[in-house]
């Protein structure tokens, strides 16, 4: 089944709208990172930030008025899909869109703050407005209440491969003929207890630059957003194939696979040699699992100049 | 409604049938302590022992002990730091492949609300308390709600993708109604389905803190109930195309017929006090198997026992089903959030193989505003052929599946 891309959203530490972004993506322009400190923590960390003047264009609404950068983000860069293809959501056709949302780590930032509450000072002190936030599916529902979308409505957590499982997902839900558009949304917000826990997974560096295939890799940092697209059935793009994917397997047994080596062997063999070429870094990466997930999309060639 | 059409523009839907289960929660490990519990109402909530819940007005929940669950599972012992989570998955999934061995699944999906949580709690504790953080990295690993998942799937060899639902309550419902549809569609032929949840300090206060759960019994549909209490659990169903299961002779356990899904954009924790929401995706589930009303003989329904969702889902139940039997079976081992859909599930299937209604306990008065069978306190026998299941959650997420006895 081939589905289409009717529109697009994006809300990113590079600003929000699609062509804005893709134009500061040509021109290879670098977003600013932030320091972000907690006062339990006994450093600061890097991340890139949506700066507020992302969000300028997003229309106020009840649901938005306590919800986490998350929601917001979400909210922005699905209205921008829909805006992106002409298409609104009525009463009549309500029921005919579907939206996958995709999250790995959802509202952190409502849940350290709810839980911080706990901690400190006991159950009693636990505020019950910022609990419903803490709950995976919140940014959805939002985001399904401002656009009023009454039919399906997932969310999708995984790995960081969990926005191309989302779009497969939604094009298992796109074999019932009744539904016309599927709005697949992926958004994250950054926080510093996130950092800190990808630190101890030593998968951050502290400061930029990042080095992507620099033979001295030196980790990541961490970035927040959301991005969106409106698959319909027809459109100027299409999506080529989805790939079931999402083949997890252990490092050292898909590593044992190439080299004819036990697990075990390859385990002990590759811890040892990325000890000393990396530090810890794949010594730590190794009892990560692995997912893989990949969209061929196709479209004009001139697509985005 | 899932409307397909194949290449020679006639619908094309398959049939999906169950042909095995496996399941643990407070009620039992197993289909075998499952069923035992179902038919005596037993009363499975105890005081909470995980956290310390001194501070919380409610202080029971249904539990699994850690004792079976995970010193009795030789096939997880490689990794002793896996969260309880994972550990459940491992015995859910284990039963159901004991039963079908050569069950290969192309697609797992699978329904949570917050995953390795408790995990994520230590590590924060840890942090602010400046604990040794030793373990954090193990913390860290077993934290994402995919991690249980992958978890159970390794320790079988399995690696079909995983999609991992988080729809708050309605999570193993609709993990359960995607898996139908994906075969149902003729996309996949064989599915595995199910839904986890372990109890979890966060949860179960913020919980008590929008005084959902109760410090009383949880007496859901009665005209004096006052909330509901938590449980934990996990369970697995393996969903396959029925002919394909016939054909290479796989016992059928039963059909699922239907599902139906509605978002109720009301409120983020409350369903609309009209009961549109429940209203729509039973409605949507009795279109999708295309049978009317009158022909579900009993009904699982999410009765949490908060004042609002018994009162919505009640609502919507007497309008459309009148006095067909239900019953609410977290009244006896709570609710388990991500898992209930898939545990009730379990349950419906059953209540179809052995023709009997589970019991709604702690039931004293009915509620003078809807008018309900409920089946009060004892389980009872009768002619089951098609039984419908209910999860609603935060986010205004309603979902219902449709089960059928198989009948070849």
């Amino acid at each position: 089944m081939s589905l289409a891309i009717a529109g697009m959203g994006w809300v990113t530490p590079l600003g929000d709208g699609v062509d804005a972004v893709w134009e500061q993506l040509l021109y290879g322009h670098e977003a600013c990172a932030e320091k972000i400190s907690e006062q339990f923590g006994n450093r600061s960390y890097s991340a890139f930030r949506v700066p507020e003047s992302a969000l300028g264009r997003l229309a106020s609404h009840p649901r938005l008025r306590r919800a986490s950068a998350i929601s917001r983000f979400a909210a922005a860069a699905g209205l921008q899909a829909l805006q992106a293809a002409g298409v609104k959501v009525e009463p009549q056709n309500a029921e005919r869109m579907a939206l996958v949302f995709a999250i790995s780590n959802g509202g952190v930032i409502y849940t350290k703050r709810f839980y911080r509450d706990i901690v400190e000072a006991g159950a009693q002190s636990a505020r019950p407005l910022l609990f419903p936030e803490t709950v995976f599916n919140a940014p959805a529902s939002h985001l399904a209440a401002i656009l009023e979308i009454t039919g399906s409505t997932y969310t999708l957590v995984g790995d960081s491969a969990v926005g191309l499982l989302a779009i497969r997902m939604a094009e298992d839900l796109m074999m019932n003929e009744e539904l016309e558009y599927c709005l697949v949304v992926g958004a994250e917000e950054v926080d510093w207890l996130l950092c800190d826990a990808y630190r101890r997974w030593r998968l951050l560096r502290l400061a930029p630059p990042l080095e992507p295939f620099n033979k001295t890799a030196r980790g990541m940092i961490l970035s927040e957003g959301a991005g969106a697209v409106l698959l319909s059935r027809t459109g100027p793009i299409m999506i080529a194939q989805t790939d079931a994917g999402a083949y997890y397997r252990k490092r050292t047994e898909t590593e044992a696979r190439s080299t004819s080596l036990s697990p075990a062997q390859t385990a002990r063999s590759s811890t040892r040699q990325n000890a000393g070429r990396y530090g810890g870094y794949f010594r730590m990466q190794s009892s990560i699992r692995r997912s893989q997930q990949s969209v061929k999309v196709v479209g004009p060639r001139d697509y985005g100049r | 409604m899932l409307k397909t059409t194949a290449g020679n523009g006639k619908s094309s839907l398959a049939r999906v049938a169950v042909v095995a289960a496996g399941v643990v929660s407070p009620l039992g490990f197993g289909l075998r302590e499952t069923l035992d519990s179902l038919r005596e109402g037993r009363d499975c909530i105890a005081p909470v022992t995980r956290f310390s819940v001194a501070e919380c007005r409610c202080k029971t929940a249904g539990q699994v002990a850690d004792e079976r669950l995970i010193n009795d599972q030789p096939e997880a012992g490689r990794a002793r730091r896996l969260h309880r989570a994972s550990f459940m998955m491992i015995y859910a999934l284990k039963e159901a492949l004991a039963q079908e061995p050569r069950f290969k699944p192309e697609l797992t999906v699978v329904g949570t609300t917050s995953g390795g949580m408790s995990y994520g709690e230590d590590y924060y504790r840890s942090l602010y308390r400046r604990d040794s953080l030793r373990d954090s990295p193990a913390w860290i690993a077993n934290y994402p709600a995919q991690k249980p998942v992958i978890d159970a799937q390794e320790v079988f060899e399995i690696s079909a993708p995983c999609q991992v639902i988080a729809n708050a309550c309605a999570s193993g419902t609709n993990a359960i109604g995607h898996a139908f549809e994906c075969v149902r569609s003729g996309r996949y032929e064989r599915v595995l389905a199910g839904g986890y949840d372990a109890l979890s300090e966060l949860v179960f206060v913020g919980f008590d803190s929008l005084q959902a759960s109760t410090p009383e019994k949880c007496r859901p549909f009665d005209r004096h109930r006052t909330g509901m209490v938590l449980g934990e659990g996990a369970a697995i169903l393996a969903l396959e195309n029925l002919d394909a299961a016939r054909e290479r002779g796989a016992r059928v356990l039963a059909e699922i017929t239907g599902y139906g899904m509605s978002t109720d954009n009301f409120h983020l924790t409350q369903p609309d006090p009209s009961g549109i929401g429940p209203r729509r995706a039973m409605e949507r589930a009795l279109q999708s198997a295309q049978i009317s009303a009158d022909s579900v003989d009993y009904i699982n329904a999410h009765g949490t026992a908060t004042p609002f969702n018994d009162a919505a889902e009640g609502k919507a139940i007497g309008e459309l089903f009148g006095r067909v039997p239900i019953s609410s079976t977290k009244s006896m081992m709570g609710h388990s959030l991500g898992a209930a859909g898939a545990i009730e599930a379990i349950i419906c299937l059953l209540a179809l193989q052995h023709q009997f209604v589970p019991p709604n306990i702690n039931f004293r008065a009915p509620d003078q505003l809807v008018d309900l069978n409920i089946v009060a306190n004892e389980a009872s026998r009768t002619v089951l052929r098609t039984v419908l299941s209910n999860s609603f959650g935060f986010g205004g997420t309603n979902a219902s599946i449709l089960m059928q006895k198989f009948e070849a």
